[in-house]
């Protein structure tokens, strides 16, 4: 088969999680014989080749004032590239991912004639509400993709039904397949890092991974760590992540002083080095279509303490490969972080259980065959 | 000769849609073909029944005519291809900023040159408004990738040649008040065909 993925981040250029997925689907459908075509955005026009995938690169605009309107440009110069690459090449369908690749996915359907698939990583109401008249329009564009795409992908089974019910999508349209994990990545990353850049030798590491936002939580894990530190002083908050770092960084400060730190930027090795390290990873998030942190620190045989919503709900089995809190309640995460924390046995059990768990189920020739599937559907029909 | 207008409206005492009108009616007059393919914003038109309109609605909501525009050339594309089916038509004519990326990307995709119509731009309307950047860029665009732009003024023809930097070659003026012009058009028209058989022999 021949896709096309539209997308407005791949590696590397890398915003959220998008990038990271597009890549390693890309990746290991090639892996698998089918000749996967990106087009996507980038700083300057170009075409590069990487294990197997074909990545067009096509600049947008200066001078769009947000990035809705950006998002439109963009679309339409994508467009016009797939358009010129389909002349030497017929791609067998279209694979748009997120919102901001509706505009060039349904203006390629209507144009080539090709069928469209839809994966869809969250949505406008979950992130931050459909409230202005810019987010109701971004609302309408996710609207407009399930509507004209012939197979929507989801990432999470919980948030499957959030879409049809949503953006009222026929049960048979919309598809369930999680995210995945390169554990190669992780197995060939050794262990080098400069622990004591980030904690004392004693110190157990508890480490969040995500935006500063308050959908990913950060606000509620810092509510809970000085009762944390009540039951385990040994504890040490590590907070990686970009965003609003510098407002939670104050709150944290305040509450738990040197016991917490924000380490700024830190390198993809040193983010495996951390998760390999940590003694638990906590993912507090209040809204979560997937949720790929546990899945990562599964990898680096880590066990994740994380909210009971969305994909976390599948991802995190409660008890064997890690601990469930409840959504925004900063006594459960305590709770539950102290549980991991003071038996360390056991933590160690579960991460391995996690380990497991994502070499049988979250691996991504796995996922790779199921989306290969879909395609055929949307062919197909 | 068969030409393909794409336009955002298509009702009654529009100025744009006067324009197609004339110039479709021209067409059939000479025995060529004419096919309008409009947003369907439920105005009431009249035509000449020799021309052939059809008109699209479109599910989407934008939050300003730029957002909306981009999607609402979707619908134009899928609307034409779908109209003309086998017989592809000779030019394609967009009237406008709002129904250029459809031009455009039809354009490319079957090989059929564009032709633009700039009844002002962007600089002339005074490059207000959130979206000037981009609707200036998406004019650009347009005269960049058609094969003739008509301005309808001396002064759109000197914002096209001194802001948007369109050879001058490319531009034609006429003003759709002015004795046949209708005319003009379709000499334009066939100027742009003849280039494109030149070029391809």
């Amino acid at each position: 088969m021949r896709p096309l993925f539209l997308t407005w981040e791949y590696p590397p250029y890398k915003a959220g999680g998008i990038a990271a997925h597009c890549e390693d689907l890309a990746t290991t459908l090639a892996d698998q014989g089918h000749e996967p075509v990106v087009v996507t955005y980038g700083d300057k026009e170009e075409v590069n080749y990487r294990d197997g995938v074909e990545i067009h690169r096509i600049p947008s605009t200066d001078s769009a004032n947000d990035t809705l309107s950006w998002a439109m440009h963009l679309g339409h110069q994508m467009e016009k590239k797939a358009i010129d690459l389909y002349k030497n090449d017929k791609f067998d369908l279209i694979h748009a991912h997120d919102w901001m690749a509706v505009p060039g996915a349904v203006g390629l359907k209507k144009t080539l004639d090709v069928p469209m698939v839809f994966t869809i990583h969250s949505t406008q109401k979950g992130r931050d509400g459909v409230d202005s008249s810019y987010q109701r329009t971004i609302h309408n564009l996710e609207w407009y993709g399930t509507y004209e795409a012939s197979q929507v992908i989801t990432v999470g089974r919980d948030f499957s039904e959030e879409v049809k019910h949503t953006y009222e999508v026929p049960e048979d349209k919309v598809n369930y397949i999680p995210n995945g994990v390169d554990l190669e990545k992780f197995d060939d990353h050794t262990k080098n890092l400069n622990r004591g850049e980030f904690a004392l030798d004693y110190e157990d590491i508890v480490l969040f991974v995500g935006r500063m936002y308050p959908q990913k939580g950060p606000g509620h894990l810092i509510e809970a760590m000085p009762d944390i530190l009540d039951s385990s002083p040994d504890a040490k908050f590590v907070m990686v992540g970009s965003g609003a770092t510098e407002h939670y960084k104050g709150i944290a400060n305040q509450q738990v002083g040197n016991k917490v730190l924000f380490p700024g930027y830190v390198s993809d090795a040193n983010l495996l080095s951390l998760m390999k390290e940590a003694r638990v990873t906590v993912a507090p998030s209040v809204y979560e279509p997937f949720g790929i942190v546990p899945l990562e620190a599964a990898a680096c045989e880590t066990a994740t303490v994380g909210s009971y919503v969305g994909g976390m709900k599948d991802t995190i089995i409660h008890e064997y490969t890690g601990l469930h809190t409840y959504p925004a309640d900063s006594g459960s995460i305590a709770y539950q972080v102290n549980r991991a924390l003071n038996d360390p046995g056991w933590s160690d059990w579960m991460g391995d259980k996690a380990r497991k768990r994502v070499e049988e189920n979250f691996q991504w020739e796995q996922i790779s065959a199921w989306t290969v599937g879909i395609y055929r559907k949307a062919v197909e029909n | 000769m068969k030409v393909l207008f794409l336009t955002r409206c298509f009702g009654e005492g529009e100025a744009s849609t006067e324009y197609i009108k004339s110039i479709a009616h021209e067409l059939v007059e000479q025995g060529d073909e004419a096919l309008v393919v409009g947003f369907d914003d439920g105005a009431y038109y009249s035509v000449d029944e020799r021309v052939e309109v059809t008109r699209v609605g479109l599910p989407f909501e934008g939050d300003n005519m730029y957002n909306w525009s981009m999607m609402m050339n979707n619908e134009l594309k899928k609307e034409a291809q779908d109209a003309f089916g086998d017989e592809e038509p000779d030019i394609i004519h967009s009237i406008d900023w709002t129904a250029f990326p459809g031009g455009i990307a039809l354009s490319r995709h079957l090989d059929i040159p564009l032709v633009v119509t700039f009844q002002s731009t962007e600089n002339e309307r005074g490059f207000e408004g959130d979206n000037a950047g981009v609707i200036s860029e998406l004019e650009w665009q347009g005269a960049f990738e058609s094969q003739k732009a008509i301005a309808t003024s001396e002064d759109t023809k000197n914002s096209l040649l001194f802001d948007l930097d369109v050879p001058e070659e490319k531009i034609d003026i006429i003003d759709p008040f002015s004795d046949n012009w209708q005319k003009k058009v379709l000499t334009s028209y066939r100027e742009t065909l003849k280039q494109k058989t030149e070029v391809n022999n």
